[in-house]
């Protein structure tokens, strides 16, 4: 399995368990987990978040076998350009990931989509979590709402070239991003928070969105990754459908 | 030949599980099905059996909640009028929670009665009606100590006002509750969706008759080790309101003793089963 979904580092709120490189691989080797894509916890609070991104690629070097780091950027912020292009070149990472609403900006202003459309230039795929914790266990200091599926809809319109990772989020099936109507077919959903029973939301998306655009993600170490698995495990969909979602799609997407 | 439901249930119990005789009981302990307005069995109903199944949750404690808020008489009654239908189609499987809204007084407790008595429901579901150590919750409490059912309690904990249910007790209304009704079984619902667990759990360390259910949507690693390090395994309950998947993962992943793991999975709610009054 490839889970798109994996952070390292603290998170300013929580304690987090198995944060680092060699405490996310036990996580990963405990629930069969082969490869993860990974950026940094602390950087969602980080004024400057390359300081974040040093700090993971420091803890992936040695294990790039298995780890695949995404650099978060703040398009808000001093200088993203220059952090941009560390990112790439010299830290190797593979996409980026963005907190719009932690950082202060909405993902159609003009300064994200300069950012978005410097990624798409780049072939860099664009991790986007509407969330970080439920709204409701959020600390005193802080009321960030979730990221809207419609901000996330309308600029997967003006960048059509971009390619996006939508995550962290459920109760997509009846949006306009669930239904894929009259947007382009340059977004995945992760399914990390997505049911797979009852009212099944997975499957509605593969209807929708077809078997192409759903990927694996657990959202580890802030989650028990196994959720996610049984998720994979009793989705009622053919074995060449939970392959694509458990690792070809996400090959596909990260050019593995 | 081991079946897709005996490796999800050896999959619950933790790696070493495959050494261990048979498979463990599993119970929800919190769960819920669909309101209807007629007593009548439902696909759904179905439907969360056969979730249930491929899960290998072997029983669900259940119950009908009314939509209107506040929840009405009229509502209830219906509910738990479907409830019973459904409990007497599937026995063993489903087991009821009579739900009631407290502030209706003599007839919540002679809705309680008639269906714990007469109709082989498990225990009681208060909602959000009223705080758990409001007065007219304590006819209602001392009414389930001497009948020796519990009381799932739904329950959260925000650090941000006004929340959006201002009557929702939180743990430390449940510790009050559990210390001033201390032969009432009382259960903290979903530790895992509602708000901040952490808190949650340090707010019922003080209050060892109360129990909490690890049911919810939230994900978070660490929130079975926690609860089971801090409360003891005794007094924390598997549920899984509705979030399936998440709550077995939990189970699954949570990283404690077999024996602590059974426990959690079943042996508990089954001995809360077994002090009900005959």
């Amino acid at each position: 399995m490839i889970d798109v979904n994996a952070y390292l580092g603290h998170f300013a709120f929580r304690q987090l368990r198995y944060n680092t490189a060699g405490g996310l691989l036990r996580l990963m080797d405990r629930a069969h987990i082969e490869k993860a894509v990974v950026s940094s916890a602390a950087a969602i609070t980080y004024r400057n978040a390359q300081s974040g991104n040093e700090e993971v690629f420091g803890e992936v070097k040695n294990h790039r076998d298995r780890l695949i780091p995404f650099a978060v950027l703040n398009p808000a912020y001093a200088d993203w350009q220059h952090d941009l292009k560390v990112c790439r070149e010299e830290f190797g990472m593979r996409g980026l990931r963005l907190y719009p609403n932690w950082h202060g900006y909405k993902l159609t202003d003009s300064r994200c989509l300069e950012l978005v459309h410097a990624a798409a230039a780049h072939r860099l795929p664009i991790s986007i979590p509407f969330r970080v914790e439920d709204r409701r266990q959020q600390s005193w200091l802080v009321d960030i709402p979730n990221v809207e599926p419609r901000e996330a809809a309308a600029l997967a319109r003006a960048v059509p070239e971009a390619r996006f990772i939508f995550g962290n989020t459920s109760g997509l099936a009846a949006s306009e991003l669930g239904r894929g109507d009259n947007l382009p077919a340059n977004y995945s959903i992760e399914i990390s928070l997505l049911t797979a029973l009852l009212t099944n939301e997975i499957g509605a998306l593969l209807r929708s969105l077809g078997e192409d655009r759903i990927l694996f993600g657990s959202g580890m170490p802030f989650h028990y990754p196994e959720g996610a698995v049984a998720k994979l495990e009793v989705l009622d969909a053919p074995a060449g459908v939970k392959e694509k979602i458990a690792r070809g799609n996400a090959k596909g997407l990260l050019g593995l | 030949m081991t079946t897709r439901r005996d490796f999800t249930a050896t999959a619950l119990l933790g790696s070493t599980a495959l050494a261990q005789p048979g498979r463990p009981h599993v119970i929800d302990a919190h769960s819920h099905l669909p309101f209807r307005l007629t007593p009548e069995v439902v696909d759904a109903d179905r439907m969360m059996l056969d979730a249930a199944a491929r899960l290998g949750i072997d029983q669900l404690c259940v119950s009908i909640l009314s939509p209107e808020r506040p929840v009405s008489l009229e509502g209830f009654r219906k509910g738990n009028r479907a409830l019973a239908k459904v409990t007497n189609e599937f026995p063993g499987k489903f087991l009821g929670y009579c739900f009631v809204n407290p502030g209706y007084g003599a007839r919540a407790l002679e809705e309680i009665r008639h269906y714990v008595e007469s109709e082989g429901f498990i225990g009681i579901k208060i909602y959000n009606d009223y705080l758990v150590t409001d007065p007219v919750m304590a006819p209602i409490l001392e009414l389930a100590g001497k009948l020796r059912v519990p009381v799932l309690q739904h329950a959260g904990h925000t650090s941000w006002l006004p929340s959006p249910q201002p009557n929702i007790s939180d743990a430390g209304h449940i510790a009050e509750a559990a210390r001033r009704f201390p032969e009432t079984m009382l259960i903290c619902a979903h530790l895992c969706g509602g708000g901040d667990w952490e808190w949650s759990i340090k707010a019922l360390r003080d209050a060892p008759t109360a129990f909490i259910d690890t049911s919810g949507s939230v994900a978070d690693e660490g929130t079975v080790e926690m609860a089971v390090g801090v409360l003891g395994a005794g007094r924390v309950l598997f549920g899984t309101d509705l979030s399936m998947t998440a709550s077995v993962g939990r189970l699954r992943g949570a990283q404690i003793g077999d024996a602590d793991r059974r426990k959690v999975l079943g042996e508990n709610m089954a001995h809360i089963l077994s002090r009900r009054r005959a």
